[in-house]
């Protein structure tokens, strides 16, 4: 587009923000005020606000502190997905508008609204308490300070990802759980316990992972992938979610929750049959008692609908099913020996 | 409220350090840290290149005597002696217990604490965790902090101690999700709120909130600052940010080259190169600019940081954040072209008094970290040290303000004190007639400091800035609020960092004024040498009735006899 790069070479453009605000003092309900600047090429979208800030409105409300990517305060919602501020470029951002040259700044969503883009970060701190997200040392008090663990650095590799996590929420508000489900534990929480429970310094994986199962925990989580999508740092959240989960059957069993069943009823239709018996996998997640009681209703709308899934006998195995699983079986051998070479501690 | 035992101001390495051993040394007693941000938000997580401990990992020959010396060496021989002794013997130790309670390091291959050559150092001995040291370093105390239960209030902004002659009574700070102002009785405070070299503003590599608070809150009340002339720059900022590129960069093998291609550090310290300590890098770098063989751009005049030559697998292993930085904020990749840097103000060697307790002249008051000037850093502090003075003072601090709590009457503060803090935060939401944006006066505060208390000094531009100052802090009274609500005003807070940053510039400037030799980062053009026989001593600056009065102390001396300091 030529008119583009006209542009680029003039080196300014004018930009609109469009800010919501919401100062719970004076509003009953939020609202969106616009702000036009003229921004150089290299502006970011938080030296935008600090000069909106500075010269238009100083009442325009946010988080900033190192400006430089590290510390995570600036994290809200620029043109509807969560990043940093201060390592959004507006250029760039020009091209992601759903109204030309109107850039949408919104906050974090799933935490508390404070005012403008301020978003209550305490139920994070919270939820790493409650899952205890320290690492609660092995090594004797007397010999604290005295002498190093020695890690490999192929351990050391194992969560060197997961602690590049600055706790910027970005995970937290994309994550599709949580807007249905304020008490689940949130992606930046799990990641963090997979980085504690895969420490060898760590004494209390247990206890970290038997909270982990519960309701609102690991089980919850139904891969959509938008934390790992969103990741400030480029985390790969969804494969510690996944190892936690790995781990979880491993040291606890394909019984033991509901959450570890269900995974086990897939794994276990999906060799047989190359597809899922729906009629029954409620039955096998959560037992006969619960489902009468909680999908009963539901049961008979569908059968009066006529939608419902049909009973096992009538699950014909997929095409070429004896391929399929030939398949199946040499990846569960490959991910058992992986796990027999890297996570046995 | 309920009295405190402690209250903790600030809660980067040094404050939750603090706050960690007062609590190990002390269980019954009531502590509370305060913090502007949330705790893992605090500028220790900036911190890329690593801490110093003569472990002995990479190179089996360092010792911890090696450390003193590169130390004392390299802070000009204004360090005192006992402190950096007590720096450089606690770092082993404390660096093993950062490792035993989860703090992640890179590894070699002996899977022992991995360790990489910084600059003014004769062994490897920077403990690191890839660029992310001081990252890692602040989520493990955090982390250690919650574990424990330590009470913190956060986003409190700290605004003045509360003083019955030569004691603290504890502190007022306000609470910014309310905007109320909150009185917090303690029988001991500690202040660890960082350091001030943000007044430097767009030519400094600081958070923005690195506004000196702290400091300025002591200096208000009467508590001596020292040797706050000593600014370090940093040798390697980003042209247009300031933003900081590690010396792990150069460290790593990165070179520094001018627009002639030369590697000009051959210059200026032949045998470590670029590996020089960072005022001698900063200067050469700003000698080659103002010679005329930097390049040149709208956004300044810079040289070349080089690691095209280490390849993308090392760049991508062990500097990622700095190519990440790159992208973002130059849109360079260093794989494939030189990073465009120029020095940036970085760290404030000055900062409260201290003895090597963390003790201040002030009864019950003590500081610890950038915060604090003990002095282990002296003139100039050598890469990997600060992260090692954050967290062997703050614990030092943490202990000795739990040992001494005891030795206290519980403060009270009084309603109308309260009051009055209440009323002088009103008073600047409604000035009348011709008003100052506070905007204007941060840059030009920055500008001026940059110019005429920069890397190179002058008495005439000395002289020039230090009026400058006093222009900025007459206009400062008419600075407006604007944001009239009382719910997380970052507007208040942001002009209230402002004074903060002009009554400790005032503080800077007369030091460098009053220093008349060249000594560590301190450069005056009219005084090029080091003068030992006048200037061989701290220089104190406390504010009494208002106006600000020079003093002086002698520097603690031991087993190093003053040298020249070549490299």
């Amino acid at each position: 587009m030529p008119e583009t790069i006209d542009q680029y070479q003039e080196g300014k453009r004018d930009v609109t923000f469009r800010v919501f605000r919401f100062n719970p003092q004076v509003d009953s309900k939020p609202y969106f005020d616009d702000y036009t600047i003229s921004a150089e090429r290299g502006i970011t979208v938080l030296r935008s606000l600090n000069y909106i800030k500075e010269h238009v409105d100083a009442s325009l409300s946010f988080r900033a502190f190192c400006q430089a990517g590290i510390c995570g305060s600036c994290g809200m919602r620029v043109n509807g997905i969560s990043k940093l501020a201060c390592t959004s470029q507006v250029w760039d951002e020009l091209d992601k508008c759903r109204e030309p040259g109107i850039i949408k700044v919104e906050p974090l969503r799933s935490l508390p609204m404070i005012k403008d883009l301020i978003v209550d970060m305490d139920p994070l701190v919270d939820k790493m308490k409650h899952y205890s997200n320290w690492i609660e040392t092995t090594m004797p008090l007397a010999e604290i300070g005295k002498k190093e663990f020695l890690v490999s650095e192929k351990e050391f590799h194992r969560y060197d990802k997961a602690t590049d996590c600055i706790l910027c929420a970005s995970c937290v508000s994309e994550c599709s759980i949580l807007r249905a489900n304020k008490e689940y534990v949130s992606p930046a929480v799990l990641l963090k316990s997979y980085r504690m429970n895969v420490d060898s310094r760590d004494g209390i994986h247990d206890v970290r992972l038997s909270e982990l199962v519960k309701d609102h925990g690991v089980w919850d989580c139904t891969h959509c992938y938008r934390c790992q999508e969103s990741c400030v740092k480029s985390i790969p959240i969804m494969e510690a979610i996944h190892a936690i989960r790995e781990d979880a059957i491993e040291c606890r069993g394909p019984k033991d929750t509901s959450g570890a069943k269900h995974a086990e009823a897939f794994m276990e239709d999906i060799e047989k049959k190359g597809k899922l018996v729906e009629a029954t996998l409620p039955i096998r997640t959560n037992g006969m008692v619960w489902t009468l009681r909680n999908l009963l209703p539901m049961a008979m709308k569908m059968i009066v609908k006529r939608r419902t899934p049909p009973p096992p006998p009538l699950v014909k195995s997929a095409k070429g099913i004896k391929v399929f699983r030939a398949m199946f079986r040499e990846m569960t051998e490959h991910v058992k020996q992986d796990h027999l070479k890297s996570h046995k501690k | 409220m309920k009295p405190f035992d402690i209250v903790i101001v600030g809660g980067g390495g040094a404050g939750l350090y603090a706050a960690m051993e007062a609590m190990k040394t002390n269980p019954s007693l009531n502590i509370a840290v305060l913090s502007k941000v949330y705790p893992n938000r605090s500028h220790t997580s900036a911190a890329q290149g690593g801490a110093n401990a003569a472990l002995g990992n990479t190179a089996k020959d360092d010792t911890i005597e090696m450390h003193i010396f590169d130390t004392i060496k390299g802070s000009d021989y204004l360090a005192d002696q006992d402190a950096v002794d007590v720096l450089c013997s606690e770092a082993p130790k404390i660096i093993r217990e950062l490792e035993n309670i989860g703090t992640p390091w890179s590894r070699l291959e002996d899977n022992t604490i991995a360790q990489r050559p910084f600059g003014g150092a004769g062994r490897p001995r920077c403990c690191y965790c890839a660029d992310k040291t001081g990252h890692t370093i602040l989520q493990t105390l955090y982390e250690q902090c919650l574990r424990k239960g330590v009470i913190f209030f956060n986003e409190y902004f700290a605004l003045k101690l509360s003083v019955n002659g030569s004691r603290s009574r504890g502190l007022l700070a306000m609470n910014m999700k309310t905007g109320k102002v909150e009185a917090f009785p303690a029988k001991t405070v500690i202040f660890a709120t960082g350091g001030y070299a943000k007044m430097y503003w767009n030519r400094s590599s600081n958070a923005a909130g690195n506004t000196g608070d702290g400091q300025a809150i002591a200096y208000r009340a009467g508590i001596p600052m020292k040797d706050m002339e000593f600014v370090q720059f940093h040798p390697t900022g980003l042209r247009k940010s300031g933003l900081l590129v590690t010396e792990g960069a150069r460290g790593e093998g990165g070179f520094l080259i001018n627009k002639d291609g030369e590697r000009f550090m051959a210059r200026y310290a032949k045998e470590k190169m670029e590996l020089g300590p960072r005022d001698l890098v900063s200067r050469s770098i700003e000698t080659e600019i103002l010679e005329g063989r930097g390049f040149d751009s709208p956004a300044g005049k810079y040289i070349h940081l080089d690691l095209t030559h280490l390849g993308a697998d090392l760049i991508k292993a062990r500097l990622p954040q700095i190519r990440e930085m790159s992208l973002n904020f130059e849109g360079v990749d260093p794989i494939e072209e030189p990073i465009p840097v120029r020095p940036t103000a970085h760290y404030s060697m000055g900062g409260i008094d201290t003895d090597n307790f963390g003790r201040t002249i002030m009864e019950g008051v003590y500081a610890a970290g950038e915060c604090a000037c003990v002095s282990v850093h002296g003139a100039n502090r050598l890469g990997g040290n600060s992260l090692l003075d954050i967290l062997v003072f703050g614990r030092i601090a943490g202990r000795t303000a739990a040992e001494e709590a005891g030795k206290f009457e519980p403060g009270t503060i009084s309603e109308a004190e309260l009051k009055d803090s209440v009323d002088d935060l009103r008073s600047r939401m409604q000035p009348s007639g011709h008003y100052e944006r506070y905007g204007a006066l941060r840059e030009e505060l920055g500008q001026t400091l940059a110019l005429n208390v920069g890397i190179f000094r002058e008495a005439s531009l000395v002289k020039k800035g230090i009026n400058d100052i006093s222009e900025l802090q007459d206009r400062f009274k008419k600075v407006r609020v604007f944001d009239s609500s009382d719910v997380f005003n970052t507007n208040l807070m942001q002009v209230l960092e402002l004074q903060n940053m002009l009554d400790l510039a005032e503080t800077v400037a007369a030091g460098a004024l009053a220093r008349e030799e060249s000594r560590g980062s301190h450069t005056r053009i009219d005084f090029p040498v080091r003068d030992d026989e006048k200037w061989h001593k701290h220089t104190l600056a406390t504010r009494i009735n208002g106006k600000i009065s020079a003093g002086e102390k002698p520097v603690t001396m031991g087993r190093y006899e003053l040298q020249e300091r070549t490299y």
